[in-house]
């Protein structure tokens, strides 16, 4: 019952953001592929040109929009709640912070997945209804490294918001490091988890990502968040309210 | 006598070199309303919140319920019989009255459904609005049918009646009278010193981060008096110091004396003094209030 009223409280803290950034987003990718293609021109709709219009432009807005999003579904939280006056009723509850904590990280991490996995196979559905049909394999190597990367901006936007206080603060600041990441210099790459979003570095001929799916290089990725996980609960665990 | 459901023993609470708490031996009893006094910045909230486990003391140790304060698995476990409203009143903006009761519910076995739908009626509050477009009253009285239907054993409330109409205040100090009369043990801050006077039991003051009183209503009412003498031939303030005086102030032949006790010998020694008149009257909280957070007001002219 402790469980599923702490989930019921997530959900409905940050289900209008989710479902606004869930069904925005989807629409974005959707009218991205069909007229990406519709508008290309018909020699286009075959081979190098076509992946770039459907995958490439397509995991190129998806990325943007949700690094954005990912960034406003974590920030909240006690020290949100904090701000809002919140905070003093959630933490007279017999729940422990770390309890708190796992559980709107989870949800956010679901939703985050979900962001993914949703405007991905919206974006396959769009592409095959209207025309050539995508490549899976190619599908599941751009949500990797999307959720490879972007697990390090989750984890990034959540101890942001567990050490500024601010409704505007913390977001400022997590733009302020995608901001960073999005101008780093190439030599920086293999650390940058915006350049292992796009793919840059797995381009084969014809704007398609070739070799195997970099699983080594997301888990490093997913241990950074994960570090950065555990530093904002310790950061919450710590804190005065 | 049954344990205390409040100890602190040295409890303190540095903020850089300001101390928000200092060293605060505090001990509340058992079934009875406990009211704890403090100008503003006195120290009132942060104990409340390191009672609660949401400020980690600097110093000392304490207990409630008999579970440790410091420790977080305790500390989790002693919320589970503790209901708190804290100052601001603030509950989640996104749910409505009747969600709020839902999800609060859900962590309290003990949840007494048949009372909460009782006084959500009493209390006129709409279940389906959302908690952002209650007033402060409303949210108030929310804020008191979360923690009252929770059965809890003890009940700390941070002021209360702040936001609350008359009626509203009056439906607070029946809910904290009945809820005493229940068994469960009430710890309250507040500035009102006619509701604390009216309810209390026991009071509590702290002043600059420390108690500076600590005796039940009863026996300040029987212990503390005004004397008022006209003295013709002049008050001599020295005369008067002695044990139980708390404050003296004298204009031309008029002398008044605030006393906590001893009250017997300071009327003898104004008759000493050559007083033509002596009046003794009680004194009311707010004066006893003032005078324990200004004790240094021996003799005023």
């Amino acid at each position: 019952m402790l469980w599923y009223m702490l989930w019921y409280k997530v959900w409905l803290e940050s289900r209008t953001r989710f479902l606004i950034s869930l069904l925005g987003i989807t629409a974005l990718c959707v009218l991205r592929v069909y007229y990406g293609m519709r508008g290309a021109p018909a020699w286009s709709l075959s081979g190098v040109a076509y992946y770039y219009f459907v995958l490439r432009s397509g995991q190129q807005l998806l990325q943007l929009a949700w690094v954005v999003a990912v960034t406003l579904l974590m920030m909240g939280g006690l020290l949100q709640e904090k701000t809002n006056g919140s905070a003093p009723f959630t933490l007279a509850l017999p729940v422990s912070r770390a309890r708190l904590m796992s559980v709107r990280i989870s949800a956010g991490l679901i939703e985050a997945a979900l962001l993914i996995a949703v405007p991905w196979a919206a974006m396959y559905a769009t592409a095959y209804f209207s025309a050539p049909a995508l490549s899976v394999s190619q599908v599941l190597f751009y949500a990797v490294l999307l959720a490879g990367g972007g697990a390090v901006y989750a984890g990034m936007s959540l101890l942001i918001s567990s050490l500024v206080e601010g409704t505007y603060t913390a977001p400022m600041i997590s733009a302020g490091f995608v901001l960073v990441c999005g101008t780093a210099p190439r030599e920086l790459a293999f650390m940058n988890p915006m350049d292992f979003m796009n793919g840059h570095d797995y381009m084969g001929s014809g704007n398609m990502l070739a070799g195997p799916i970099p699983w080594a290089h997301a888990a490093a990725y997913m241990t950074v968040a994960a570090l950065l996980i555990v530093a904002s609960v310790k950061v919450i665990e710590r804190r005065d309210f | 006598m049954s344990a205390a459901v409040i100890e602190t023993a040295g409890l303190s609470k540095l903020y850089g070199r300001s101390h928000a708490v200092r060293n605060l031996n505090l001990s509340v009893t058992p079934g009875r309303i406990t009211a704890f006094l403090g100008l503003n910045g006195a120290g009132k909230s942060t104990t409340i919140r390191m009672l609660l486990g949401m400020i980690r003391p600097t110093e000392g140790t304490g207990t409630v319920l008999g579970r440790s304060i410091d420790d977080p698995a305790q500390s989790v476990a002693l919320r589970a019989d503790v209901a708190y409203v804290s100052e601001d009143k603030r509950l989640y903006n996104y749910m409505t009255v009747e969600q709020m009761v839902r999800f609060t519910s859900g962590f309290f076995p003990g949840w007494r459904e048949d009372l909460a739908s009782a006084l959500l009626r009493r209390y006129e509050l709409p279940a389906k609005r959302k908690v952002r477009h209650l007033s402060k009253g409303m949210r108030t009285k929310l804020a008191l049918l979360l923690a009252i239907a929770r059965r809890p054993a003890l009940l700390i409330l941070d002021e209360p009646s702040e936001g609350l109409d008359p009626r509203g205040v009056e439906q607070l100090l029946e809910a904290l009278v009945a809820q005493c009369a229940e068994g469960t043990s009430v710890f309250f801050s507040s500035h009102q010193i006619e509701e604390v006077e009216r309810i209390s039991d026991q009071i509590c003051i702290i002043h600059q981060g420390r108690l500076a009183m600590d005796a039940s209503l009863d026996e300040l009412r029987t212990s503390w008096r005004r004397v008022d003498a006209v003295l013709p031939g002049g008050p001599q303030p020295h005369d008067f110091t002695m044990r139980g005086v708390e404050r003296l102030r004298t204009r031309g032949q008029q002398m008044s004396v605030v006393a906590s006790g001893n009250v017997d010998a300071i009327v003898a020694r104004a008759r000493e003094s050559g007083a033509s008149t002596i009046d003794v009257t009680p004194v009311g909280l707010r004066e006893i209030f003032l005078q324990t957070i200004e004790p240094d007001s021996i003799a005023e002219n």
